[in-house]
Order: structure tokens, then C-alpha cells, then sequence
């Protein structure tokens, strides 16, 4: 986030892309329900109806995957009204002139062809958005997990800039981070191309730098993305993977790829605290302590970083990942030695200048939000205050793509996957814990009454759900909340999976991102298929189910 | 007054004691014991309040026995009435100090992190029900509205039930809000109203209006407002004032005529 | 007995709201959310205040564990760091480095991550290190 959670409560307007709030980041949607009833304007455009569009002065529901047409078609109407920030634009940033020309051709009638949202209400969010000011736009996985998704979060900031809201309180663009530690684990260089605090590997200074302090040469050249590594498996180029706290097997795009990509490996090396999906296809399984159990810090959606406490011991004969990390790499020949975690901390924090001025004693309680250069540094609410950090906020003319795949006569509805409130990412832990897992025991599709009625499906009735990759089966909720001709899966249940259908090869060019929010598929009663043996149903192995049965 | 939980925690008079101690500036609940007095140099008054007795209730359902002490507001000792009624603790085994007495010697530092509670903000004040009302004031909007406001309220809910787990006299181990005939699951809001009306049905001569409901709440639902009714009309039906006396038995509320004593055989004869 | 309420924030989501987990006798016995944190202000939700239910699972692992002959069984540290360390070694013998890839996790810690990206650059010679942001 360029900005801070608690500044979204003194925001002029609220603009939510892409983002279920309220069952995804619940206590940012809190700010939100705040700002809405201290007088903020609240514009939702989601494909679905979400919980938050009940009380927004806007509420859209654009065709999958066409949010850089209706962003666009904003920022054309913003400019013919002479609503943006001219000053603002002269000042701080480069290439209007190219944006100017670009989102012309976006006429509210071209825009309201490719998303299906009326004129009328393109006219009153680009009003809304333009002229209550300081506006936050807020966004996650609806922008980002499509082949345009680095288009469409320059989209946003485009629209950001247009209207001076970056660089503001209150104001801001701010991708809402769905995993506790994501936002520190891309700080800490968990990324191919750059070490800790996004200095790249291929710049000579910062390879020296890394090099130096860590006594060692080091690659110069930027890795594999995950996205590139599966492919990279199937033709032999990977041979080892060390996974450490994930689960691939229901993250990842397309399945059943996957798993063919995984078999081919020589050596799978999983680190976690549930033997999960993945971690059933290891050589050997790491058993590491959960979150109460050790020291450390994790790094928020607002960039705070803040420090969590060992409470209780580890658990049976599990260790902490970092004493694992230090075992492993002493015995591949380089002595790992801390003391603790905040050892470990330290030495990060003089080789990554957004962390420099952080120690565990000035963290506290309530943390620090970097960049926190030095030790008086008080840690930095809102980003890019006076200048860009990288000079003049730069627009990108983006013109609107089709997603990588649409609905066709064979492949008829638009599928989009998600999460709902009881449940978290592969439901791995989520699934385990009984007052989660009694909200929602299975998976199911999302489906309107009007397809309902059209395919004679009823409330619960089971289907069965193909794309070009595969299929699965799941039972139907019959809901208003979706368009007409789009179909929504959760994507927490591992005997429903979603990766099943989605495409490993639809991906953003320069982010990887797959493109989880959109693929076409057909669905029938899965009734109609009694009697068809399971090996044809596209069923995951019999092994693996069992085993995964076992895990609820 | 410290030297005073000293004295109790060495002579066993309490074996526990729940206040508050200052941590990176923020007041937190801690339990105080004979094996580390010293620490009761850290004992101070929070202007955040959490559930005190809460966590006494865990304590005791783990070791009946065992003697607490409690830093307490009048809350606190509403809560406990309640407790100790419903046998969640054994009031014998209970002694609390006065938090909100000045002569108790016990400090509300200067530099703290307090808890700031709702302001209702305009928007709220002309859709929903502003957390401030009184429950007369908000049975002046007329039906249809009246409706219209709880309802907005009711579907902010992210159901994350932090009213029922901060509640400090909630502790039934099968909870009617998650009975599935009874309220559905999956979606959010959840099923509104009968979601929240269920539990302020439940909050009848339990709810003792400490508000930490309202203060867990992400969407600021006047949820304090809603159990005060209930609470009104158990006091205007039976006389019954949830908290108020710890002797007050909860089957008074059916009258005096019903006892829990087995009815002889011949009682119609 | 012995309680103690020790501060903490919650690992599901980024929005990173501090809690307090309620340990009893060594026993992780519930989860509150912290009050006065800048972050959330009392307040959690359903994943939050249930956060120490995946901890307490008995479905967590207990021990490495190293597949023979198709089955996992239970071994120690000293076995399963050796036999990593030796797979990690002949496959980057053989293949070099650039046949290695890790993926570290949005679920540990800032240090934790720190510590797994020096491995992979540093130890085995690789910059094919990622993790879920993308998915």
C-alpha cells in the first residue's frame, strides 16, 4: 500500500477493484465502513456483488477481466469534464500527453459495450472518484491475477495520479496483500531478481554488496519465477525444489500440470507445519513450529513491519524455519550461526536500506513502517509524499485486452475463483480449525438463478465443471451475487480444486501472475454422468484423495 | 494497595491475580503469582479494558479450586455476579479490588495507548442507529424505519463473532449462533436479522451493558443499545436486574413459585 | 498455574492485526484481539480470534519425516537435514545450480525469508527463488 489502513478512514472517496473486503482483509473493510459513515463516497466495481456493494454510492458488476476499459473509460470522462488534477499532473509526472490520447478512444459507449456497465454509472464513479478528494483506491487478486494484471494496476495508477492521489493522506493506491507476510517476503528478496529490499541481483554494485557480507560469489543472473519453473521441471532443467510453507498442489495453476511437473522432479524438499497437499509429494518433509512457537517479524499490507513472540514451545520435534534454515545450510558447508532471530534481523537490516533504522527494541508493539532509513527515522504513513521515488510518477497509455481466454460455444461461462470469510488460501489451516471449518465444510460454485433455471440446476444439486485443463465437481449455490453466465469457486478445498480448471500457461507477461480470475468452462449435473468410472471423471488418484480426506 | 496483593499473593489469601502491566507502552492483561512479586511493581490501571474476568473463568474451569484476585471496574463485578450464578466460578474463591477507587493506589500511566470508542459519524447518524442512542430514542423512528436502521446495521456484519468471544458472561460450549437450522453459513452478512436477534435473545439476563461487545465489533453495530433492550424488558416483565446482585438466582426469573425442588407425587391430590 | 497473555499478530491474512494469545500452563488456550493496536483496535475477525485452533490441530506434523520405498517415515533432525544436504549436493554436482529452485513462503517470518533467500543465492548457487505473491 502506498498509504496506511488508519488513513483510509479520513479518505474524501474509496474505490474498491477487485477486492472482497469484507471476507478477505475484514478489519481494512472496517476502515472503510468507518470512512463511509464519517461521509466518504464508496465506489465497488467487482464482478460480483459483494458484501460492501450494499452500501456503496456506485456499485458496478463489470464483465470479467475488462478493468482496463472501465478504468480507462473513467479517466476518459475525468478529463473531457476537466475534473483531473492539472497541477498536479504538470508538477509531479510525465507522458499525460500519451495517456490523453490513449483513454480518448474510451468512449462511455465503447466502455459500456466491453464491460457491460451502464454509461450512467461509469459517469457518476468517474465524478465520485474525481471529485472527492483525497480518494483511495484499493485493490487485490481481481486486478492482479489476470494476463493483463500489470496493465491493470498501471490503470489504477494512472487513474491515482490523474486526480493528484498519490502522494496523500487518505489518498493512494493500495493493493491489499493477501498472505501475513507476503509484503515481507517480496522486502526480503524472496523474488528471482533481487535481494533484500529489491536491490537487484544483475546490478553490479548490490551483487558485490550481497557478495561481500555474505562471503561468497553469487549468480548474477535473475531465476526462474515460479510460474517459469514448472515448465522448467517438465523439460528437466529443475531437478530439486525446496518448498518452504507452501502448497503449490492447490496454489498453482493447472493441476494437474503441476503434478506431472512435480513426479519429474529428483528431489522435493518440503518445509511446513501440515503434511499438505504438496508435502504428501515430498522426499523428505521438514517439520517446522508454527507462529506462537518462535520470534521474529512479519511485514503488513501497509508496510509495518512488527514482531510476534514465542508463546508457547514447539511443538513435539519441530523446530523454528530459521534454526532449520541455519541446519541445512551448515550442512551443505556454510556455517549458519545466530544467537536468535534478532541476529538474524540485525544483519538483514544493515544490508536493506528500507529496514536500516529498525531494531527489534524500536519495533515494539506497534512496529515500523518502511522506508525506515535511520535510527531517528520515524517510519514512513504514506509513500511517494513529495517526489516519486523514482523522480516524476510516470502514466502508461494502456489500451484494453481481451483476457486469454472467453467463453466460447464449447466453453460457454466465464469461471472466476476466490476466497471466502471463514476460510484462507489452500485452507490448510483454516480447514482444521472447527469454528472455521463449521462455516463452510465444502466447496461449492456459485451460480445465478437465471443460468440455474436456463440448465435446470437446483440449490446443492452436484455439478461438474470443465475447462480446457480438467475437470471437477462441486454443488451449486444458487446466488444473485454473480452475473448471468459467470460461475465463482472458492478456492480453499483441496477435494473441489480450482486449479484444476485454470491455466498454467495464461499468464502476465512481465508480472508471471496466472491468470486465476478468468477461464471459460461448461457444466453439467454431475447426475448425468452416474455410473462413469472414477478414473475418467478427471478425479485426482485415489492415494491422494485419501490422504486428503484424512487431513480435515 | 500493590503491598496489599503482595500480602494476599504470599499468604495465599488469592493464588492469582489478573490487572494490567505496561508492555512497549500498551496496557496488557497479566497475571500476577507468589512466584514472581516483584513484577507487581508493574501493576497498573488500563484505560483499555478487556475481559479480566474472562480469563478468570478459563483459570477456574481448569482448577475450581483455584483463589483469583481481579483488578475490577464495576463491570468486573457485574460479570462476576453473573459468573457465580451461573456457576462458571465459585464466588468464594473471587476477590477483587476497586479499580475505579482512588484511594486504590493503582496508576493509569500518562503515557499509554488508550482505546478510543466509536464517534458515530453522519452517515450513520441518518441511515443506521447511532451507538450513543438510548433505546427509547431509537424506538421513536417509526416501524418501517426503525427497520430499515437495524438492518443496516445488522449487514455490516462480517461475522466474526467477537461479540460473543469477548463477551464475558458467554460461555455455553454449543453457542445457538452456530447452530446450522437455525442460522445459515457461508455467505456474509450472515442471516440477518435472526443472526443478531438470536444472540440478543441469549444476552436476556446475562448481558450486564459493559460494552466491550461494541468495542470488539469491526462494524460498529450498536450492539450495546440492542442487549440494553432486551435487559429493559426482562427488568419491566420479571424485576430482574442482570448483575446487580449476586445472590439473585436466575430462575427467579420465571417467578417464586418455580423451584428446581422435585414436585411430590400428590402435589394435585 | 500460570497464565500469560502474550502479544503477537495474526498470520492469516497482510493486514497484520495484533492479538494477544492467552497461554494457560504452557497451553495455547485462545486468542484476543489487542485494543489498543494501531492496526485493528480491539477488534479481529472470524480467522483471528480462532487463530490458535490450527496450532493446537492434531493433525500437525511432529517430526521430519523421509520417504522409502514409496511411505513416509518418521526420522530425526540429524537424519533429514543429512539426507537434504546430500540430494541438495549430488543433484548441484551434476547439474549445477541452476537445476535447484526455492520457493520460500508469505507464512514465515521477515528473518526466516532473509535466511532462504541467502541459502538459495548464497549456498546453493541459485537465484531461482519465489514465493505465492502471485497466487
Amino acid at each position: 500500500m502506498t498509504n496506511s489502513i488508519a488513513e483510509i478512514e479520513d479518505a474524501g472517496c474509496i474505490f474498491i477493484i477487485g477486492s472482497n473486503t469484507t471476507a478477505c482483509h475484514p478489519l481494512i473493510a472496517r476502515r472503510v465502513y468507518r470512512a463511509k459513515e464519517k461521509g466518504a463516497k464508496l465506489i465497488v466495481a467487482d464482478p460480483r456483488r459483494i458484501q460492501l456493494s450494499r452500501f456503496a454510492d456506485v456499485a458496478v458488476q463489470h464483465r470479467l477481466g475488462s478493468d482496463v476499459a472501465l478504468l480507462n473509460g473513467m479517466m476518459h470522462l475525468i478529463i473531457a469534464n476537466g475534473w483531473q488534477a492539472a497541477d498536479y499532473i504538470q508538477e509531479r509526472t510525465e507522458d499525460y500527453a500519451e495517456l490523453e490520447k490513449t483513454v480518448r478512444e474510451y468512449t462511455p459507449e465503447k466502455v459500456a459495450a466491453i464491460t457491460g456497465v451502464s454509461v450512467d454509472d461509469i459517469q457518476h464513479m468517474a465524478e465520485i472518484y474525481a471529485t472527492n478528494s483525497p480518494a483511495a483506491l484499493l485493490y487485490a487478486m481481481g486486478i492482479t491475477q489476470h494476463t493483463t494484471g500489470v496493465d491493470n494496476v498501471k490503470s489504477c495508477c494512472n487513474l491515482a495520479m490523474l486526480c493528484g492521489n498519490v502522494g496523500v493522506a487518505g489518498g493512494g493506491v493500495n493493493p491489499l496483500r493477501g498472505q501475513n507476510n507476503v509484503q515481507g517476503a517480496c522486502d526480503m528478496g524472496g523474488l528471482p531478481n533481487v535481494y533484500s529490499g529489491y536491490q537487484l541481483v544483475n546490478d553490479i554494485k548490490s551483487n558485490e554488496k550481497f557478495a561481500k557480507a555474505w562471503g561468497r560469489p553469487l549468480p548474477d543472473k535473475p531465476g526462474l519465477p515460479v510460474t517459469a519453473m514448472i515448465p522448467a521441471m517438465l523439460e528437466g532443467k529443475l531437478k530439486a525444489l525446496y518448498v518452504i510453507g507452501e502448497n503449490p498442489k492447490l496454489s498453482d495453476p493447472d493441476r494437474n500440470h503441476l503434478n506431472h511437473a512435480l513426479e519429474k522432479l529428483d528431489f522435493l524438499l518440503v518445509q511446513d507445519i501440515f503434511l499438505s497437499e504438496t508435502a504428501q509429494a515430498a522426499d523428505v518433509v521438514l517439520a517446522a513450529c508454527s507462529m506462537a512457537e518462535k520470534e521474529g517479524t512479519f511485514t503488513n499490507t501497509e508496510r509495518r513491519c512488527m514482531r510476534i513472540r514465542k508463546a508457547i514451545d514447539p511443538l513435539a520435534d519441530t523446530l523454528p524455519d530459521w534454526q532449520i534454515l541455519c541446519r541445512l545450510s551448515s550442512a551443505l558447508g556454510y556455517e549458519m550461526n545466530y544467537a536468535d532471530p534478532e541476529a538474524i534481523f540485525n544483519e538483514m537490516a544493515a544490508l536493506t536500506p528500507s529496514y536500516a533504522g529498525m531494531t527489534y527494541a524500536r519495533l515494539g508493539l506497534d512496529g515500523l513502517q518502511w522506508p525506515c532509513p535511520n535510527a531517528d527515522h520515524p517510519g514512513t504513513p504514506y509513500l511517494h509524499r513529495h517526489q516519486f521515488a523514482r523522480g516524476k510518477g510516470k502514466f502508461h497509455a494502456i489500451g484494453f485486452l481481451e483476457p486469454a481466454e472467453l467463453p466460447d460455444d464449447e466453453f460457454p461461462y466465464f469461471l472466476t475463483t476466490g476466497r471466502m470469510f471463514a476460510h484462507f488460501h489452500t485452507g490448510t489451516m483454516t480447514r482444521i480449525s472447527p469454528n472455521l471449518n463449521v462455516e463452510q465444510t465444502t466447496g461449492y460454485v456459485e451460480i445465478h438463478p437465471d443460468d440455474a433455471l436456463a440448465e435446470e440446476i437446483r440449490d446443492g444439486d452436484m455439478l461438474t465443471i470443465a475447462s480446457r485443463r480438467g475437470e471437477m465437481e462441486a454443488p451449486a449455490r444458487i446466488t444473485p451475487t454473480v452475473r448471468p453466465g459467470t460461475l465463482f469457486l472458492p478456492m480453499h478445498f483441496g477435494e473441489n480444486p480450482t486449479n484444476i480448471l485454470t491455466s498454467a500457461e495464461a499468464l502476465d507477461p512481465i508480472a508471471k501472475i496466472p491468470e486465476f480470475k478468468v477461464s471459460a468452462v461448461k457444466i453439467r449435473k454431475f447426475s448425468e454422468q452416474m455410473g462413469k468410472i472414477p478414473e475418467e471423471t478427471g478425479a485426482a488418484d485415489p492415494v491422494e484423495a485419501d490422504a486428503a480426506a484424512g487431513s480435515r | 494497595m500493590k503491598a496489599r496483593v503482595r500480602r494476599w499473593l504470599e499468604e495465599g489469601t488469592v493464588d492469582v491475580f489478573i490487572g494490567y502491566r505496561q508492555v512497549d507502552g500498551h496496557p496488557l492483561p497479566y497475571c500476577f503469582t507468589r512466584e514472581n512479586l516483584d513484577a507487581l511493581d508493574g501493576l497498573i490501571n488500563s484505560p483499555a479494558r478487556y475481559a479480566l474476568e474472562k480469563i478468570a473463568t478459563h483459570l477456574a474451569s481448569r482448577q475450581p479450586d483455584l483463589k483469583i484476585g481481579i483488578l475490577s471496574l464495576d463491570t468486573n463485578r457485574r460479570a462476576l455476579n453473573v459468573l457465580g450464578i451461573w456457576n462458571q466460578i465459585n464466588p468464594e474463591n473471587i476477590t477483587t479490588v476497586d479499580a475505579d477507587d482512588a484511594a486504590s493506589g493503582v496508576a493509569t500511566p500518562d503515557d499509554m495507548r488508550t482505546f478510543e470508542p466509536v464517534v458515530p459519524g453522519p452517515y450513520k447518524q441518518q441511515v443506521g442507529i447511532d451507538n450513543a442512542m438510548s433505546p427509547a430514542d431509537a424506538e421513536a423512528f417509526d416501524q418501517s424505519e426503525r427497520f430499515s436502521r437495524w438492518m443496516y446495521e445488522f449487514e455490516k456484519c462480517i461475522k466474526c463473532y467477537g461479540c460473543r468471544n469477548i463477551c464475558p458472561v458467554c460461555f455455553c460450549r454449543e453457542c445457538s449462533l452456530e447452530h446450522r437450522d437455525l442460522i445459515g453459513t457461508g455467505p456474509l452478512p450472515p442471516d440477518v436479522p435472526i443472526f443478531h436477534l438470536v444472540r440478543a435473545v441469549h444476552m436476556a439476563g446475562r448481558c450486564i451493558d459493559c460494552g466491550l461487545c461494541e468495542e470488539a465489533c469491526p462494524a460498529d453495530i450498536s450492539l450495546r443499545l440492542l442487549y440494553r433492550k432486551v435487559n429493559q424488558i426482562l427488568d419491566n416483565v420479571f424485576e430482574y436486574q442482570t448483575g446487580s446482585d449476586p445472590g439473585q438466582p436466575p430462575f427467579s426469573l420465571l417467578g417464586n413459585q418455580v423451584t428446581l425442588e422435585p414436585k411430590p407425587l400428590d402435589a394435585d391430590k | 498455574m500460570e497464565c500469560e497473555l502474550v502479544p503477537s499478530v495474526c498470520s492469516y491474512c497482510g493486514t497484520g492485526c495484533g492479538v494477544l494469545f492467552e497461554v494457560i500452563d504452557k497451553e495455547l488456550a485462545g486468542t484476543l484481539p489487542m485494543k489498543t493496536h494501531p492496526v485493528n483496535e480491539g477488534k479481529l475477525c472470524i480467522k483471528g480470534w480462532n487463530l490458535h485452533e490450527h496450532i493446537n490441530s492434531p493433525l500437525r506434523l511432529k517430526q521430519p519425516l523421509v520417504r522409502s520405498f514409496g511411505r513416509f517415515l518418521k526420522t530425526g533432525w540429524d537424519e533429514a537435514i543429512a539426507i537434504a544436504a546430500r540430494r541438495f549436493r549430488e543433484i548441484i554436482d551434476q547439474y549445477g545450480p541452476e537445476s535447484v529452485g526455492v520457493l520460500v513462503s508469505a507464512k514465515i517470518t521477515n528473518e526466516e525469508n532473509y535466511l532462504a533467500m541467502k541459502l538459495a543465492r548464497a549456498v546453493l548457487g541459485t537465484n531461482s527463488v519465489d514465493h505465492c505473491a502471485r497466487l
